[in-house]
């Protein structure tokens, strides 16, 4: 607190400020990369979608969503996209399961 | 409507194709910003919207009226109706009912026991923000530090999504000049965006979530159940927790916001690498910190001006004050009598030290530091003063043995505390690499990162702490 450091209003740095500017324009740049993002989302975790859908409010719209997603979610299972997904789940859940000596196993 | 959702996500995904695609005019560009956020809001309850807007009018009216006059009365008189109005806002949703509750004992202990209007209010998401935002632009116009802004931008400034609900708390000074023209995305922005996005999810997901279900809520939920180290651990993670969850929150705020083409000032910088409780305000929650010193310690209670017993006082009223913005609660008040009094004590040790006495070396003031911090936050949390006091008797001594805590948990905690010896502009580098990226690189990278917090995360989504305030 106290005023001897006071910074001028208005003028706090953002973070998003990199030295030296930002370099070229990133419109394109930032819609391509999320658009690909959000492929690569829907083919590797359609089982968020899916979930998401199971969540939402019952509506005849939703239950059509919902097939949607189940379908989508087989067929990913199928290709094996959903493959890296699981494995990396797998390996978080046994390192949650895993206690120090003496200590009693998840569950007990 | 959270950050860390997929709900969120197709909203962004749907207001970012909207605001880019649609338009190039600068004002039906904020109007579909506007339009969003209260939808973003309204996903919470519809009936608050019009409290935001109520609140945007007013101190539109208020600074309108500030900056077309010349009668310094007059201006006084707008400004002193302003700050009441929105503190009178804040203080019927947020303290109404915790008043009146003490009223209520207070005429119980005397003899006049009567049964007062005690009535539930729903206290709206963010009010403490939006209303702050609301109050500072008014001092500001008064002070003539910002001209007076239009309609449509205040309401921006008020309503804006990233930041509504929990920060930061983002000045006119900040935004409005922004808001002038039409924003342009840069690759370093971008880059920078889409790091601090996908740090504050890991941070918020898996750090803060897993903590906080598996570990912190129940252990300060049965203080008495659990041994010495599970309490001292627990102290510890929640230190880890709240920064993980709250600088989470602002991360992703900043940079959506950039998505955007806005830029928010930094919220956190590393706070528990503070050497003293001064340097820690200058980096935990600056947004907030900020703004007490600039309009609160300054501006109202006048500052450095007295001597030092003075700067005390003033230091103790704005971290009372302080604590008492986050909620109606005495524990708030006494996280916030803590935090004042080490600061008025550090005050007090620079102006009186005596010559020659040893000065700390810097592990050690941090070390100090930190442990006061957070043995703050165990006030903080805890739901009670007696729970308080309960978890600090455990610490000393616990008639339970063992340890709860998981190889996992304490990975994580030591792992939040060690992201605090990271040299300090290390994102700042990577996005000067990651803007060279070639697009689809960049995609993949980004969906591979989402993908992997995702396998990490504790099913479900637990509020953000700061939600609440």
């Amino acid at each position: 607190m106290t005023d001897t450091g006071r910074s001028t209003r208005g003028e706090t740095p953002s973070p998003v400020d990199l030295p030296g500017g930002g370099a070229r324009a990133g419109l394109g740049w930032a819609a391509g990369s999320i658009l690909i993002a959000s492929l690569f989302l829907l083919l590797t975790n359609a089982q968020a979608l899916d979930g998401w859908a199971a969540e939402q409010e019952p509506s005849e719209t939703m239950i059509r969503v919902s097939d949607a997603t189940a379908g989508w979610l087989d067929a990913t299972e199928r290709m094996g996209a959903a493959g890296p997904r699981a494995w990396m789940h797998g390996v978080w859940k046994r390192m949650q399961a895993a206690r120090f000596a003496g200590q009693a196993a998840a569950g007990e | 409507m959270l950050f860390p959702t997929l709900t969120f996500g197709l909203f962004f995904l749907l207001t970012f194709c909207l605001v880019w695609g649609v338009s190039r005019s600068n004002e039906w560009r904020k109007i579909l910003l506007l339009l969003a956020s209260w939808v973003f809001y309204g996903a919470w309850d519809w009936r608050f919207v019009a409290l935001l807007i109520a609140s945007a009018v007013l101190n539109w009216g208020g600074a309108r009226l500030i900056a077309g006059s010349d009668d310094p009365r007059w201006r006084k008189r707008v400004l002193v109706a302003g700050v009441i109005a929105n503190l009178g806002i804040l203080g019927f949703f947020k303290y109404y009912g915790f008043f009146l509750e003490q009223l209520g004992d207070l005429l119980a202990v005397i003899g006049f026991a009567r049964d007062l209007p005690l009535v539930q209010i729903v206290l709206p998401v963010g009010v403490s923000f939006f209303t702050f935002q609301g109050m500072s632009y008014l001092v500001d116009v008064y002070k003539e530090r910002v001209p007076a802004a239009s309609l449509l931008d205040i309401t921006f400034l008020m309503s804006f999504f990233p930041h509504l609900v929990a920060g930061p708390i983002v000045r006119a000074a900040d935004l409005v000049p922004q808001l002038r023209t039409t924003p342009k995305l840069d690759r370093g922005m971008v880059a920078m965006a889409l790091l601090l996005i996908v740090w504050g999810l890991f941070k918020k997901a898996v750090v803060a979530s897993e903590l906080a279900t598996q570990f912190v809520d129940p252990v300060f939920a049965d203080i008495a159940g659990h041994s010495r180290i599970d309490l001292l651990l627990a102290a510890y993670g929640y230190a880890v927790q709240i920064y993980c969850d709250f600088s989470a929150y602002s991360d992703m705020a900043i940079g959506i916001a950039a998505l955007f083409g806005y830029r928010f000032p930094r919220n956190f910088d590393q706070p528990y690498r503070a050497a003293s409780l001064q340097e820690f305000w200058r980096r935990w929650h600056i947004s907030l910190s900020s703004w007490l010193r600039d309009y609160l310690y300054i501006d109202a209670l006048g500052g450095n001006r007295g001597g030092v017993w003075y700067i005390c006082r003033n230091l103790m009223i704005t971290m009372l004050l302080g604590g008492l913005w986050h909620g109606a609660k005495w524990t708030f008040l006494i996280w916030g009598g803590l935090h004042g009094g080490v600061l008025a004590i550090e005050r007090l040790w620079r102006e009186y030290r005596p010559r020659g006495a040893p000065v700390l070396p810097g592990w050690a003031g941090i070390f100090i530091t930190f442990h006061i911090v957070t043995l703050g936050w165990i006030f903080f949390r805890s739901a009670t003063f007696a729970d308080a006091i309960a978890y600090l008797r455990g610490m000393t001594g616990s008639g339970v043995a063992g340890m709860t805590a998981t190889p996992l948990q304490l990975a994580l905690i030591l792992f939040g505390l060690a992201i605090h010896a990271a040299p300090p502009r290390l994102m700042q580098g990577i996005a000067l690499r990651v803007r060279t990226w070639p697009a689809p690189v960049l995609g993949v990278a980004t969906g591979a990162t989402i993908l992997l917090i995702d396998a990490m995360r504790f099913e479900g989504v637990a509020p953000f702490i700061y939600y609440q305030f």
